[in-house]
């Protein structure tokens, strides 16, 4: 299929060139691409109906060592379909709500495809509406699939989109791996001037390529990042898995305060995954 | 908007701030457009937008609001509004309307927004816009804003912008002060604007409750609780409270209550209606259910008017007599369903009891002396049936002389009446001998009355005991009026046998009336006589000019007029109408202000006038000025201005007083107290002066007070005395001195005075005020009694400084707990000063100090590049400073002094200077080495705290959107050479991201259908043409760009060689820039043989429309 942006063809000219001094190759022209797809999920369902477990599994508790992920995060993530479900009309949605289950104030869910799907280089996207208020955390990312041999950040996590509910105009693009983690990742930020992420769907995507992964937002390129990047080594040449969660909380966020109101609910429409065809 | 109720009476302020353009009218007849108004946004930019004038809410500070060029977020100034202290005497609120003269066309913006913040941590209790005196349906507020003493960004969301079309309010505020004390806050940037980043409103009427209210016929219900919420940018939701204008509101059943388009609802029948409402299309949340009754039965004439003169009288309820105080109309005992209301019938006021199953009317903290009394009297009436058996019933409830409920010593009886003294949907009077109240062995604490029965509704008035047989008929006065004192060179008199009177003057002309005038002689004195008064005029022969009198005096005397008003007419005629009191106890004399009688015009007076009911005697009417004395003040007693910290209060409007104080316990004195309302001011009144005591309601410690201050007024004491009176040691009698008549005297008396007598201040139960040593009873006013201490300043800080909120990633430090700072820094570099630093630690948090300060630098362990933060950041803390002066010092471009301001002493200020302070002056931000500190210009050292010095920038890191495409060129194509535009056919070949090793991420993105590029994260970027290009005949290159974030951008043009020459773009950008550079501008390039373009800078920036022309 064809895509309506264009994307840069690079070519890393191995001459120090000065601006100047041109030398005009048919490399540098803006080419487009085709993909074909891979892995979906359009979540077509009858309301209330939980995930597809031929395709997602689920995240329970709250994390390995009971510290809220990593992070803090205040949310304990249940398998519960008041938590993730279908909403009958094409979407799933992923709810956080206040409400004390096993210790915590906040229920919600996180799914992932670790064992089930796990993919290197193409095209991965997600038509979302996301929630919003304080200490709201929707997240659209990848994990390394050796996560469980080589541990994280060697793993190498790709964060298509994270966002936080008090700024519900801005999403960001991220990058972790080994010395460039947690606090420290390669991350941009895209934002609407007049426009929020809660209140429509918008397209979430990166194409991931040996040398670069692009990161969009309904197809507008705000950030490419290369090898030469980021600090420490490059770890995505080896396949990854999708994780979508809402979490509660931490140290990313926040607090949720008495502005958040809850339930509060991420509406995926689909995820999809495609490999280049060249 | 019901939650806050003020006096919208409107001071306008005429400022130099407001210019008002009266354009010419010389306009064209008829305009056949539909009239429309402007949608200019702004409210406060960098002063008024045009047409905006300021107005104050009555009763406030009418100065609390100023423009202010120190304090400021951006450009010139800022507005500041000063809360006043709740004790300051120019008003005790700040609270004002910005008007727009014209309206003003706000229907495509969506919020109004402004940046904010104060002294401290304060909310500001009412502020929106769509509110002016006249018009509210559109209000918008936020309640309880909250706001801190960093700039912040606030924002009002407009409920549905389609209603503004044609607003007149643009923004208001009302604020109180915090705990009694006043404070300051800004806002600045004050604007409307369409964002699209506020989301999911969420209407509700009746606070989102569903509400029922019993009602019936007649009753008119306002729905209120109007609110919508909203998630603001910040995602935060937040309560907008709305005016009803916004919603549209639905009555299930129009046959039951009816609701009009602001909400009010009228009650039309019996039945049940549900109001419901929608905000746009969107339903609110909440609702309110009538549940009518249908008409009310209620009485369609008053009660009979009594006719027992008032001297014979103890009046619970009438509007013929002088109530004493009843407690309650309803205890709301334990298992009583009473209800009681206050109706007026025919303007006689009622009470109305529903639901009554038993009801205390209650005398119980003055309780009455029915001794003297021979009967009592209720006047009632009632809708429900009253055959046999139903009864209603009056028990009458004595404390006995232990003043308490029980005791052993109380009394009690009831009485039951049945029909036929009962009757249904008449007026009753029950009038019966006290002693068939056979138990109510005595009667000198009556505190309880208690109806009861089978009466469900009933109707009270003329509740009162009296003397019947008694001296019911005094009519007439048996004394003549007081002799008047005023010099006779100062009086205009018009009846008076002590002057000479106005000639001439007819004192019956004919109007119509049906008062009978006579004149009478009492005591061999002239007196007018008004029988059965209705109106009444008096003509004087000619005009008079009395506007160099201040008064007019009256003496007068009735014994059953129940309404009497004085008029003052001028040629029109204008008249002004001043209410008299009546009936009167004996004469009544009053010196009224000739400016009670405003808009009369005091140089041409014709007539006078009277109106009202009964017979009254009239004495003394003459005009007087200078020397006159009033028998009681006009003005309230000087406002307190101390600290409520430093006050133990006895009696005073102004504090909280020492609670359950008696001021009238019975030490046998002939002072009759009373509180009096003067000019809206509670003030006691001694009458009949002797003695006075005060019987605190607990005792209390001043020890550690300083003085005792009284406010007092009198016409004729020459003697008063005040002591405090110790439980252990008893009292000592200080005069108070001097006494001037007529004014307000007030006296600070050092408690030494008393303490050197031996009266210990440690434990005072009581006060004690004497008269005239005990003889020849006077008339005085108290007011203002409390004892108070001088207030101290701290010499240092107990609190440590606020918390910095900034983003670390958006912060340069030089001293703070919070962030990391500039290491290596030298807080004390030997500059020759004579401050001593010191580093204290203040509740945890490190402070620094500056000692006997004149100035003081600091040394930066390295320099500093703040030249991408937008603030300079102080707390600081001071006793004793009055200016405190700052800079940032560069190393090439120096020092400019910014001063600190406002400061308040003994509190933390909080200051973020815009760095356009110092770079305005021309310091330059990008190589800061120092900073220095000035105190009082470098006289009189002072002492000054120091905390979170640092630099900082509340942007973030984003790539924002513009919504809008690039303006489309108009050009003619013929003139153009385009490189990258919709608009024309684009030179062919161009390389629009030529790889020159940069880092900017190119993409082109679709921006309402128009090809935009897009630099992401810009260092360099070339744009390579196919072929070398000559534009030497062409004069100009168009550029259009956008950036929300860069702050630096240049555009180079390259030639063969290469030669490059550079052209600075301004950056960031308000929305799309279109440039048109001269080509003459990039010197050196040669400009037959262009080969490439190239951008440099920072940030993410969009561009379009790229092209030479001429």
């Amino acid at each position: 299929m064809k895509w309506n942006y264009k994307l840069l063809n690079k070519t890393i000219l191995l001459s120090a060139l000065l601006f100047t001094i041109w030398g005009c190759s048919d490399d540098d022209e803006i080419i487009e691409r085709n993909w074909q797809i891979v892995w979906q999920d359009e979540f077509e369902g009858s309301a209330g109906q939980s995930i597809d477990e031929s395709k997602w599994t689920f995240d329970i508790g709250r994390g390995p060592n009971e510290d809220g992920w990593g992070n803090a995060e205040l949310q304990y993530y249940t398998d519960q379909t008041t938590n993730a479900s279908l909403d009958g009309s094409g979407n799933l949605a992923i709810t956080a709500k206040n409400e004390s289950f096993a210790g915590s104030s906040y229920t919600s869910a996180r799914i992932k495809t670790q064992g089930v799907f796990e993919h290197a280089f193409g095209r991965f996207e997600a038509r979302i509406k996301l929630p919003w208020g304080s200490g709201i955390w929707p997240a659209f990312w990848l994990l390394g699939s050796d996560i469980e041999s080589v541990g994280w950040p060697q793993c190498g996590e790709i964060d298509i989109m994270e966002y936080r509910g008090q700024e519900p105009n801005i999403v960001h693009g991220s990058l972790h791996g080994p010395g460039y983690s947690g606090e420290s990742p390669i991350t941009k930020s895209f934002g609407f001037e007049n426009n929020r992420f809660d209140v429509d769907y918008h397209l979430f995507a990166v194409e991931w390529d040996e040398d670069y992964i692009n990161y969009f937002v309904d197809d507008i390129l705000y950030q490419q990042i290369r090898p030469e990047d980021v600090p420490g080594e490059w770890v995505y040449d080896h396949p990854f898995f999708i994780i979508l969660n809402v979490a509660v909380g931490g140290n990313y966020v926040g607090f949720p305060n008495s502005g958040t109101s809850f339930p509060q609910t991420m509406l995926v429409d689909y995820v999809k995954v495609y490999q280049a065809v060249d | 908007m019901t939650h806050k109720k003020y006096n919208y009476s409107v001071i306008a302020l005429l400022t130099t701030l407001m210019l008002f353009l009266y354009l010419s009218c010389n306009r064209d007849l008829v305009d056949p457009k539909l009239a429309t108004f402007p949608t200019t946004s702004e409210v406060f930019i960098d002063g008024f937008s045009a047409g905006l004038n300021y107005s104050a809410f009555g009763g406030s500070n009418v100065s609390a609001f100023d423009v202010d060029t120190e304090v400021k977020y951006k450009g010139p100034a800022a507005m500041r509004f000063d809360v006043p202290d709740s004790d300051d005497t120019r008003g005790a609120y700040a609270a004002g309307v910005f008007h727009a003269e014209g309206g003003r066309d706000l229907s495509s913006y969506s919020a109004l927004t402004f940046w904010a913040k104060a002294t401290e941590s304060v909310s500001i209790d009412e502020i929106g816009f769509g509110f002016t005196f006249e018009e509210t349906k559109y209000a918008t507020a936020i309640y309880e804003l909250s706001v801190s003493t960093g700039w912040n960004k606030y924002v009002i969301p407009i409920a549905d912008p389609s209603k503004l079309n044609a607003e007149r309010g643009l923004l208001y505020y009302i604020d109180t002060p915090e705990d009694g004390k006043g404070y300051s806050f800004w806002l600045d940037e004050v604007k409307f604007e369409k964002l699209g980043t506020i989301a999911h409103p969420k209407p509700a009427i009746s606070d989102g409750q569903d509400q029922v209210v019993q009602a019936e016929t007649g009753d008119k219900i306002t729905i209120d609780g109007l609110s919508s919420i909203f998630n603001l940018p910040n995602g935060a939701d937040q309560r907008v409270e709305l005016g009803s204008g916004y919603f549209t509101f639905l009555s299930s059943s129009t046959s039951v209550a009816m609701v009009d388009e602001l909400g009010v609802v009228s009650v039309i029948d019996s039945g049940t209606a549900v109001v419901t409402a929608k905000l746009g299309a969107l339903d609110a949340s909440g609702s309110l259910t009538i549940t009518s009754v249908g008409k009310p039965i209620q009485p369609l004439e008053p009660a009979p008017i009594p006719t027992i003169s008032p001297d014979s009288v103890i009046s619970m309820f009438s509007n013929v007599y002088t109530d004493v105080k009843v407690d309650t109309w309803n205890p709301f005992w334990e298992f009583s369903t009473a209800e009681v209301a206050d109706v007026k019938i025919d303007n006689d006021d009622v009470k109305r009891y529903k639901k009554l199953n038993f009801v205390g009317i209650l005398t119980e903290s003055e309780k009455i002396d029915a001794t003297e009394m021979t009967h009592f009297h209720i006047d009632i009436w009632t809708p429900d049936p009253t055959d046999p058996p139903a009864a209603f019933k009056v028990l009458l409830v004595d404390f006995g002389a232990d003043g308490n409920f029980g005791g052993g010593d109380d009394a009690s009886h009831e009485l039951s009446f049945t029909s036929p003294t009962l009757a249904t949907e008449a007026w009753v009077s029950i009038d019966v001998p006290l002693s068939n109240f056979a138990g109510l062995t005595n009667r000198s604490n009556l505190a309880q009355l208690v109806l009861s029965g089978d009466l469900k509704n009933v109707f009270v008035d003329n509740v009162y005991f009296y003397i019947s047989g008694g001296d019911t008929g005094l009519t007439a006065p048996e004394m003549a009026a007081p002799t008047p004192k005023q010099d006779a060179a100062d009086v205009i008199s018009v009846f008076s046998d002590t002057y000479t009177n106005l000639e001439g003057t007819n004192l019956n002309p004919d109007w119509g009336q049906a008062t009978v005038v006579t004149e009478v002689s009492i005591e061999d004195n002239n007196t007018l006589l008004y029988t059965g008064l209705n109106y009444q005029g008096i003509e004087l022969a000619m005009s008079q000019d009395v506007s160099e009198m201040e008064f007019l005096h009256l003496d007068f005397w009735t014994a059953n007029s129940t309404a009497l008003n004085a008029f003052l007419i001028s040629n029109g005629p204008v008249e002004t109408a001043y209410a008299l009191t009546v009936p009167t106890s004996g004469w009544t004399s009053l010196d009224i202000s000739l400016s009670a009688f405003s808009p009369v015009d005091l140089a041409d007076l014709i007539q006078f006038k009277f109106d009202g009911n009964g017979n009254i005697y009239f004495d003394n009417i003459y005009f007087h000025k200078g020397g006159g004395i009033t028998s009681e003040p006009i003005d309230a007693a000087p406002n307190p201005d101390r600290n409520a910290a430093n006050v133990i209060s006895i009696f005073s409007d102004a504090y909280t007083n020492v609670e359950g104080t008696d001021f009238n316990p019975d030490w046998g004195q002939s002072t009759i107290v009373t509180t009096e309302d003067v000019a809206g001011n509670n003030t006691l009144k001694y009458a009949n002066f002797n003695y006075q005591g005060t019987q605190l309601g607990s005792t209390q410690d001043v020890s550690s007070m300083e003085f005792m201050h009284i406010d007092m007024w009198t016409a004729d004491a020459t003697v008063v005395q005040v002591t405090p009176i110790s439980i252990a040691t008893g009292e000592s009698l200080f005069s108070l001195t001097p006494i001037a008549a007529g004014q307000w005297n007030s006296y600070d008396i050092p408690l030494s005075a008393f303490t050197d007598a031996g009266v210990s201040m440690n434990d005072l139960h009581q006060l004690k005020f004497d008269g005239q040593t005990g003889t020849n009873p006077s008339n005085i006013y108290l007011d203002n009694i409390y004892f108070y201490k001088e207030g101290s300043v701290a010499t240092e800080p107990t609190e440590p400084a606020p918390l910095p909120t900034q983003d670390a990633a958006n912060v340069i430090s030089i001293f703070s707990d919070a962030y990391t700072n500039v290491e290596g820094t030298d807080f004390n570099p030997d500059w020759g000063q004579s401050t001593m630093v010191t580093t204290e630690d203040i509740a945890g948090n490190n402070t620094l100090k500056y000692a006997n300060f004149n100035y003081q630098g600091t040394q930066l362990g390295s320099t500093q590049d703040v030249s991408s933060m937008e603030f300079m950041h102080i707390d600081f803390w001071t006793a004793d400073a009055t200016m405190v002066q700052v800079t940032p010092i560069s190393i090439t471009t120096g020092e400019s002094l910014f001063t600190l301001m406002p400061i308040t002493a003994g509190q933390w200020n909080s200051y973020d200077i815009p760095l356009s302070a110092f770079t305005d002056a021309g310091v330059s931000m990008n190589d800061v080495h120092q900073l220095k500190f000035d105190g009082q210009t470098g006289t009189n050292p002072s002492n000054i705290y120091l905390d979170n010095i640092y630099f900082y920038t509340e942007g973030g890191g984003m790539i924002t959107m513009p919504t809008e495409a690039a303006p489309t060129p108009s050009l003619d194509s013929a003139d153009v050479i385009s490189i990258f535009s919709d608009a024309y056919s684009n030179l062919p070949g161009t390389n629009l991201n030529p790889d020159w090793g940069q880092a900017t991420a190119v993409s082109e993105v679709t921006i309402n259908e128009n090809n935009t590029l897009l630099y992401s994260g810009l260092d360099y970027q070339g744009i390579q043409l196919e072929n070398n290009l000559d534009v030497s005949g062409l004069t100009h290159i168009h550029i259009d760009y956008w950036s929300a974030n860069s702050t630096a951008l240049n555009v180079f043009l390259i030639s063969t060689g290469p030669v490059e020459t550079a052209k600075a773009l301004t950056v960031p950008t308000s929305g799309w820039v279109s440039l048109d550079i001269p080509l003459t501008d990039f010197t050196q390039v040669n400009l037959a043989d262009l080969i490439q373009l190239k951008f440099d800078g920072n940030g993410d920036i969009y561009i379009d429309n790229i092209y030479f022309r001429k």
